[in-house]
């Protein structure tokens, strides 16, 4: 039913994660955590995932001496997203 | 958002939906600029009504304390900056049009005050720049960005001209906000074309 769809994004966590950063310029990732509602070993694996597709850039610093990642979508993330809600849309028949 | 399921077209889209309005709607800002500029500028405006009947030398000095007010907002910024967990694109919109707006209110507060006389000039390149770095702040287009700063610069020095040269000033403005950056826009922009055709 869904072979067309970015297999990719056709996954809960993943596609939270890419919705909300196509929102922001960039997100860290407590922040993603929170607005998720995942557990922090699950959503780093997703993000790993998406990092290895090249959607989202994963950037890892330093906040008042604790560790911070910051995650921000790529163009090619970008580009990927739309192709996704095109197709979704495409087979809900939904017109624009 | 643990286990993960099969999801459906209509659920795919209700959790884009969810997730994008969960971002938009997080907006929060402490209030502290927005409480410190409408204390300080009411506080001034007041004062100097105040010295219109009381006449005292040492308050017509009231106005630089928009100065030392510039050091507890950069202590905000910084502040509110450092706590948050994520960068909008609204905040550099709305970053390019507030410091556009504070350069061009510091040049007619403290630069222009003192010529009356030739400042028409002077207020059309403080305009020509605001939106104009703005632009090049939010895009991070550095012509634009450029091009404002050199608006304000000669606004400056149109000050120091009498007509017909502040023209020449304006005309150099509007090359250098306009006309150079749209020359750039449009090679970049028939670039790209011919890529795609």
């Amino acid at each position: 039913m869904f072979k067309d769809l970015n297999p990719i994004l056709h996954s809960q966590l993943r596609l939270a994660v890419v919705s909300i950063l196509i929102s922001v310029k960039e997100a860290e990732f407590t922040y993603l955590r929170e607005k998720t509602d995942a557990t922090a070993g699950n959503l780093s694996v997703q993000i790993n995932k998406l990092k290895e597709a090249g959607y989202i850039d994963v950037t890892k610093t330093f906040k008042d001496n604790y560790p911070q990642t910051i995650c921000k979508i790529t163009p090619q993330g970008v580009q990927a997203f739309e192709e996704y809600v095109r197709d979704l849309q495409s087979y809900l028949n939904i017109k624009k | 958002m643990e286990q993960e399921k099969e999801m459906t077209g209509q659920e795919s889209l209700e959790l884009i939906t969810r997730m994008i309005k969960r971002a938009r709607r997080d907006y929060l800002n402490s209030g502290l600029s927005a409480l410190l500029w409408g204390t300080v500028i009411p506080i001034c405006s007041l004062v100097t009504f105040a010295n219109y009947y009381l006449k005292w030398p040492a308050l017509d000095y009231i106005w630089l304390l928009t100065i030392v007010a510039v050091v507890p907002q950069v202590v905000i910024a910084v502040r509110e900056r450092k706590g948050k967990r994520y960068r909008s694109y609204d905040e550099d919109h709305l970053g390019g049009i507030w410091i556009s707006f504070g350069i061009a209110v510091w040049l007619l507060t403290f630069v222009f005050g003192r010529y009356p006389v030739n400042g028409e000039g002077a207020i059309y390149l403080t305009l020509y720049g605001v939106p104009t770095f703005a632009t090049g702040y939010t895009r991070g287009f550095r012509p634009m960005l450029l091009g404002g700063l050199a608006c304000w610069a000669l606004a400056v020095v149109s000050l120091y001209c009498n007509y017909p040269y502040t023209m020449l000033c304006i005309a150099a403005g509007a090359l250098l906000a306009w006309f150079i950056p749209g020359l750039i826009l449009r090679k970049c922009y028939l670039k790209a074309k011919e890529k795609h055709v």
